[in-house]
């Protein structure tokens, strides 16, 4: 991974899922990228979650929501790729909490992307 | 406050029955509504008074017939087979947003609970707990498996490893509706079929809220609510249209209908925990 700073990125992206209650937390109107070190994988229902750890002083903790592990089963998403431990870039909405976000895809350390938007999770787009 | 119906008097339930016109013929109708213990109303009376004008020695032997009669009644009309896995399609039919805006469909109480309503802290689904049965059929992603047998139907959701049995209204009247333990506000059902579609009936439910979603996020039902779902097969799935009936919270009945397609998937576990579902912050 290149860069190990925090990026914030804006990007106007679609009303995709607006009637799902993802639009109650998270901002589907802009996307936001972090970087860091994964610190935490935890695939449950009814929402999945990681978190990552930026590498500014102290380092500040993101909390990234994903889906149940029920959905990730069912599109045979490769929950296994994602190792503790291990630099991660993380792209998706940011929440209305702070340090929050809804993972869309993320770019692991051997450069593998694996995507997670709307209906299809695969390791490319 | 008005008075609240007993437990197992469902008013809808005679005209539901009544409508689909299958009952069987004549005699075995007669046999029902003679023997029968339901809520009298002016269909009700009706067909009373059609058997009453039977030959005497006709109606006596019918009444004599009655002590089995409910199990025969039971068997006669035709179910509809609603059986399968299903899982949420695209279409949520959710009315127009601008009825909330415009004050249309929000009593003063119901504007009030939905302005109060904080996505961070009120949302029953942090303990694991579905807010309603229109929150659970909302759901996407997760597979909603229906059973059915001469007594009772069965639909377990996969979403909060809900296992929803609900007792048959026969002709001979209604049943004692069931909930699900510990979970007051999905109050208690019984259904009966009407026609092709299975009619579920609910009430006796706890204050709370009806909508944790989207823009209808806060929408709330209060004890009086009660919702009649109405279950329809189509050529590739179900349809669900929900209709809510709470006169604290709602000007007039509000309607939603969610489309599910059949599907090979499995119904899986979900295991939700409390303390998992709860984490929405990072530390």
């Amino acid at each position: 991974m290149k860069s190990a700073a925090l990026v914030l990125g804006v990007l106007v992206v679609g009303s995709a899922l607006a009637h799902h209650s993802l639009a109650v937390n998270f901002d589907q109107s802009r996307e936001i990228t972090v970087e860091g070190r994964l610190t935490d994988v935890a695939w449950r229902n009814p929402h999945s979650h990681l978190r990552v750890v930026t590498p500014d002083i102290g380092g500040t903790e993101w909390l990234v929501e994903f889906g149940a592990i029920n959905t990730m089963r069912r599109l045979d998403f490769e929950t296994d790729r994602f190792v503790a431990g291990e630099l991660i870039s993380i792209t998706g909405w940011p929440g209305h909490r702070e340090r929050t976000m809804y993972y869309l895809e993320a770019t692991l350390e051997d450069g593998t992307r694996l995507i997670c938007a709307g209906p299809s999770c695969s390791p490319e787009r | 406050m008005p008075e609240r119906p007993p437990k197992t008097m469902f008013t809808g339930m005679v005209d539901g029955l009544t409508m689909h016109g299958k009952a069987g013929p004549i005699w075995v109708r007669c046999l029902v509504w003679l023997g029968a213990h339901v809520p009298e109303s002016e269909v009700a009376a009706r067909r009373r008074a059609r058997c009453r004008g039977l030959p005497g020695p006709v109606v006596a032997f019918l009444v004599s017939l009655t002590a089995g009669w409910s199990n025969l009644a039971a068997q006669t009309p035709t179910a509809p087979d609603l059986s399968g896995n299903y899982i949420r399609g695209d279409f949520v039919g959710l009315g127009e947003i601008g009825q909330l805006i415009d004050g249309e469909l929000l009593t003063t109480e119901g504007q009030r609970r939905r302005d109060e309503y904080d996505y961070q802290t009120d949302d029953p689904v942090y303990g694991c707990v579905p807010a309603s049965w229109t929150r659970v059929w909302w759901n996407p992603n997760v597979v909603v498996q229906v059973s059915q047998d001469a007594d009772h139907v069965r639909l377990r959701y996969e979403f909060m490893d809900l296992d929803r049995e609900i007792p048959l209204a026969t002709e001979g009247g209604p049943r004692d509706a069931l909930g699900i333990d510990g979970f007051p506000t999905l109050g208690r059902s019984v259904a009966w079929y009407d026609g092709d579609t299975l009619v579920i009936d609910t009430s006796d439910y706890e204050r709370g809220y009806v909508a944790t979603m989207a823009d209808w996020a806060g929408l709330a039902q209060s004890r009086r609510m009660r919702t009649i779902e109405r279950l329809t097969r189509g050529a590739d799935g179900l349809t669900i249209e929900i209709t809510h009936l709470d006169p604290v919270v709602f000007r007039r009945p509000f309607v939603v209908t969610f489309h599910y397609v059949a599907t090979d998937y499995e119904l899986l576990d979900y295991g939700c925990r409390p303390e998992e579902a709860s984490i929405v912050t990072p530390d």
